[in-house]
């Protein structure tokens, strides 16, 4: 049972959704019901454990930093509003939208934000740059014990000096852009919506 | 209409089209996406028409209509067409664990097998389905039936094994076919397609080895090779998201883990520190050793065949005299291919280098081998055309001797003999089908060698390794003997000598490409079953070169190499005279002129004495070698001018780099201009970076000509060396189960195990 009322979602509420991130009234009303769907225990909060249950999260190297990015500093659930804010940066980039209004703030979904929630991902201490020590962390998540601590050391080396510039030996966000220039982030950082 | 009425139309008809590719996009409701879209088409359709000048309107969109069709129509038949692709799953399988080298094997095997299958519908549907069909049946001809002396013996295994008895009077052979110009209601003419059918295998395979020759060639280059950022890629780029499927997940982390290992080996050449005097020295000695060694392996054989020449005239022989040449071939085969390997660590090259040295190697080997073989049959089939001679005369003198008697007997001289029965004429020994017969049990024996070489040498290896690990002194599994590696150079060279070996033999034993087809299918399996379950990955994981075209080049070579026996046979030596579709013809190739003046109207024939005119054909020979030089020096210009263009891209990404950088520019051109305007310095100042540059002190701005590396003094440490040894154990987990990490953000102590994906 549960009071099951006060999860369905108010219109005035979709209003303030699609305001602030942009979403559509019927990508909203698709992503609400896959927010229902995964809340377990149907209190209109998600926790880390129903996020673990996405079989494509679980087998991720990087899935326990995803499923963090959701929820906000120091809590342990994430509301619709606040699951509808982080899934604001993967909302694809319409064409209209590269023409308008450049004054205006950046919506969460630029290219910029985009590239911004990956590097967080990284970044674990948030001091805006990717260190040596963070890098080993990802190389050591993505190949084990396949591989030596040497030549992963090697590997994080190299990796810096590729995208390093002004030789702090480290990566810092505009560094990251920069590594990143050719690949299709837009694309790739897009849900697809299927109708 | 008028001018202006026509614009604005033509400018709805294109929103409209766009309309239409980009409905999927737009986050509506499917009901009024479909109501929008069934407008626009109408639209469009009604009106595109419209815009066809007059009487041209319903023929423009008509052809308008048909190009969308063809479009869609083609589209379809490409899915199906990858859809039909065989063995990719596997292939990637094996990829994933192995790395692209391995896997490049298993493609070209494939590839193989899809040219011998064409091949094999070919020959079966034009030389033996119509023999067996409209052909005389078996026993009614004396070379379809077996001769009298051995029907006793015909059914045999040993025999049969030996592809005597009724193997050898069947359609596998050469000499089953039956030399009538026409056979069956359809007036098939069974010898022609027979010779046009061998010439058309050389033909077709040729021309489809040049065409992926041709096509891997547009693939290599490019500005993939010095790539820019190839580790920062590889390491935030490299997961596939939509993996769900936990296997799927162990394949693409032994990919990520491949991948990796690849790329550091290909750095690690590059930084190669070295002696370059002591390494040349090394190297010549490794080549004189290796001459030395084939050398010997060419007198062993030369030796061997001349030993049973002397043989052949003996008749108490042991088992092994009779198989000695056979017998020191595979030995050789087997023994000289890892000494060349030990004696090619002397000269430390990159590996993928060293495999085409060692395969060049091999391959000489092989050819000798060849080329013995190819000698030692020849001097058979020559001895063979001589005894011919003698039994023509017999079987005329027997048949003259048969209706002598019979006349003798039967005073009735209106009575005709009854016809001798087949199995009782005497048989010239039709020197064809032995040639077929020794070219079907060398395949066969190479068959059965490679499938025991991979049974014993890497599983009964592997469940040695694994299961007498527990009682053994040492560790069997990190030093001698441990699991096999996948041995690529021998694989390919077996493969290409076996294709050779096809290709050589198809023509007297048609049956050989159904064989080999058979062959390729359970190889392809067994194979990769062989490789999964018994071997591990090298060590050293390099990635393969783009271009396919070294195995390639083998191939065509070897074609090349096949086709000289078989065509001096057509042309030279006379067919028999009992048995095979030319019986009774002096030459071969008669059977051409034969149809020409038969079956083709007359001015043909005189038209084709015309084109064989050597006044003809000379000029044609002159002008196909102007065009080869011509094509040769307009390709050459072409690469110059790409050549040009990457040196172009690449300065102007140093350039790039430079500039971003705010330091002095290295390039000598942009140095001069920029002293030539004294006030303005071409790098534009980025305010926060040269402040941290201003801090760091001047650093020199070496730009060391490589994209991707820092301009600054970071050394990779050399002393760590890149290649130290890897725990030589097949990549089959994935990293272990990941513990909490620090979260960022989080400082929560609670423990969380793996949850266990399971679907909602």
């Amino acid at each position: 049972m549960g009071s099951r009322a006060s999860t369905l979602l108010r219109e005035e509420e979709i209003e303030e959704i699609k305001k602030e991130t942009g979403f559509s009234h019927s990508q909203i009303t698709r992503l609400y019901s896959r927010f229902t769907s995964l809340d377990k225990g149907e209190n209109g909060t998600l926790s880390r454990e129903d996020f673990q249950r996405i079989p494509e999260l679980a087998i991720n190297p990087l899935g326990d930093r995803i499923i963090n990015a959701f929820f906000p500093e120091g809590e342990d659930q994430v509301n619709f509003r606040g699951f509808m804010r982080t899934l604001a940066h993967f909302r694809p980039i319409e064409d209209n939208e590269k023409n308008k209004d450049p004054t205006a703030s950046e919506p969460l979904n630029s290219r910029n934000n985009k590239l911004r929630f990956a590097f967080r991902l990284y970044d674990l201490d948030r001091d805006d740059k990717i260190s040596r020590d963070e890098l080993l962390q990802v190389l050591r998540m993505m190949v084990g014990v396949n591989i030596s601590d040497e030549q992963l050391g090697s590997i994080a080396d190299r990796t810096i000096q590729e995208a390093d510039q002004n030789g702090d030996n480290s990566i810092s966000f505009n560094e990251f852009i920069k590594v990143l220039e050719k690949v299709d982030v837009e694309q790739k950082m897009s849900i697809r919506f299927l109708h | 209409m008028s001018e202006g009425e026509m614009a604005r139309l033509m400018e709805e008809v294109e929103e409209k089209k766009k309309l239409i590719a980009n409905i999927r996009n737009k986050p509506w409701r499917m009901k009024r996406r479909l109501e929008h879209l069934k407008d626009a088409q109408q639209f469009v359709d009604k009106f595109e028409g419209a815009l066809g000048k007059g009487k041209g309107r319903k023929l423009y969109a008509y052809k308008v209509m048909m190009t969308k069709k063809w479009i869609k129509f083609q589209r379809d038949f490409e899915n199906f067409k990858t859809a039909c692709i065989p063995w990719e799953r596997k292939i990637k399988e094996v990829e994933s664990h192995f790395g692209s080298s391995v896997a490049s094997y298993f493609i070209f095997l494939r590839w193989m097998y899809g040219m011998n299958l064409v091949l094999f519908g070919l020959t079966f549907g034009l030389v033996v389905i119509p023999e067996l069909l409209m052909g005389l049946p078996y026993g009614t001809i004396p070379r379809k039936t077996v001769p009298r002396a051995e029907q006793d013996t015909a059914m045999d295994y040993s025999v049969l094994m030996d592809f005597n008895g009724y193997c050898k009077y069947s359609v596998l052979f050469y000499g089953y076919y039956n030399s009538q110009r026409t056979i069956g209601f359809l007036k098939f003419r069974l010898p022609l397609s027979y010779l046009m059918v061998g010439l058309g295998t050389f033909g077709y395979s040729l021309m489809v080895v040049i065409r992926t020759m041709a096509r891997n060639a547009d693939v290599g280059g490019g500005d993939g090779e010095d790539g820019e950022f190839t580790f920062a890629w590889k390491m935030f780029t490299s997961w596939d998201y939509l993996i769900g499927n936990s296997e799927t997940a162990d394949n693409k982390y032994a990919s990520i883990t491949t991948s990796f290992k690849e790329s550091i080996v290909d750095e690690q050449e590059n930084q190669k520190d070295e002696n370059i005097h002591l390494r040349r020295f090394l190297r010549v000695l490794a080549n004189v050793m290796i001459i030395c060694s084939l050398g010997g392996s060419g007198y062993l054989i030369y030796f061997v065949v001349k030993r049973s020449q002397d043989f052949a005239t003996r008749d108490d022989l042991s088992w092994y005299e009779k198989n000695e040449v056979e017998i020191v071939m595979s030995l050789l085969g087997l023994v000289c291919p890892p000494l060349f390997e030990t004696i090619a660590e002397l000269e430390d090259y990159h590996p993928r280098i060293a495999l085409k040295w060692q395969l060049g190697r091999i391959f000489a080997l092989f050819l000798g081998n060849l080329y013995t073989f190819l000698f030692a049959l020849f001097d058979e089939v020559n001895a063979k055309l001589e005894e011919e001679d003698s039994i023509k005369n017999a079987t005329i003198w027997a048949m003259k001797e048969y209706y002598a008697n019979f006349t003798a007997y039967n005073n009735d001289s209106s009575a005709t003999a009854p016809p001798i029965n087949p199995a009782d004429i005497i048989r010239g020994p039709c020197w064809e089908t032995t040639v077929g017969i020794e070219f079907v049990k060398l395949t066969v024996s190479d068959i059965q060698v490679t499938y025991l070489t991979i049974l014993i040498g890497d599983f009964l290896r592997a469940v040695i390794v694994r299961f007498l690990n527990y009682c053994w002194c040492w560790d069997l599994e990190a030093g001698f003997p441990s699991y096999a590696e996948f041995d690529i150079s021998g694989n390919v060279l077996g493969l290409v000598f076996n294709q050779g070996m096809i290709w050589m033999g198809a023509f007297y034993a048609p049956g050989l490409v159904g064989i080999n087809v058979l062959r390729l299918l359970t190889s392809m399996y067994y194979q990769c079953w062989a490789v999964m379950s018994c071997n591990v990955p090298h060590e050293r994981v390099f990635k393969a070169s783009k271009s396919n075209n070294f195995y390639m080049g083998l191939l065509l070579l070897i074609l090349f190499l096949s086709l000289l026996p078989v065509v001096y046979t057509i042309m030279s030596l006379p067919p028999s005279f009992d048995c095979g579709p030319f019986s009774g013809k002096g030459k071969m190739f008669d059977v051409i002129s034969e149809t020409i003046d038969l079956d083709l109207p007359a001015f043909m024939g005189t038209l084709f004495s015309y084109a064989a005119n050597p006044g003809l054909i000379i000029p044609a020979v002159l002008l196909m070698v102007l065009a080869i030089y011509y094509l040769n020096s307009v390709s050459e210009a072409y690469i110059n001018s790409n050549n040009e263009l990457k040196k172009k891209m690449q300065m102007q990404r140093d350039e790039e780099k430079n500039r971003r950088n705010n330091t002095n520019s290295t390039n000598q051109v942009m140095k001069d201009l920029e002293d030539l305007l004294p006030n303005r310095s071409l790098a534009p100042k980025a305010p926060a970076e040269s402040s941290a540059d201003n801090d760091q002190g001047g650093k020199p701005a070496k730009v060391t000509g490589k994209p991707g590396t820092a301009a600054t003094g970071v050394n990779l440490q050399k002393d760590v060396s890149l290649a130290s040894p890897n725990p030589r154990i097949a990549v089959t987990h994935p990293p272990g189960p990941r513990g909490p990490g620090p979260l960022p953000g989080a400082e929560t102590s609670r423990s969380r195990g793996r949850a266990q994906p399971s679907r909602n």
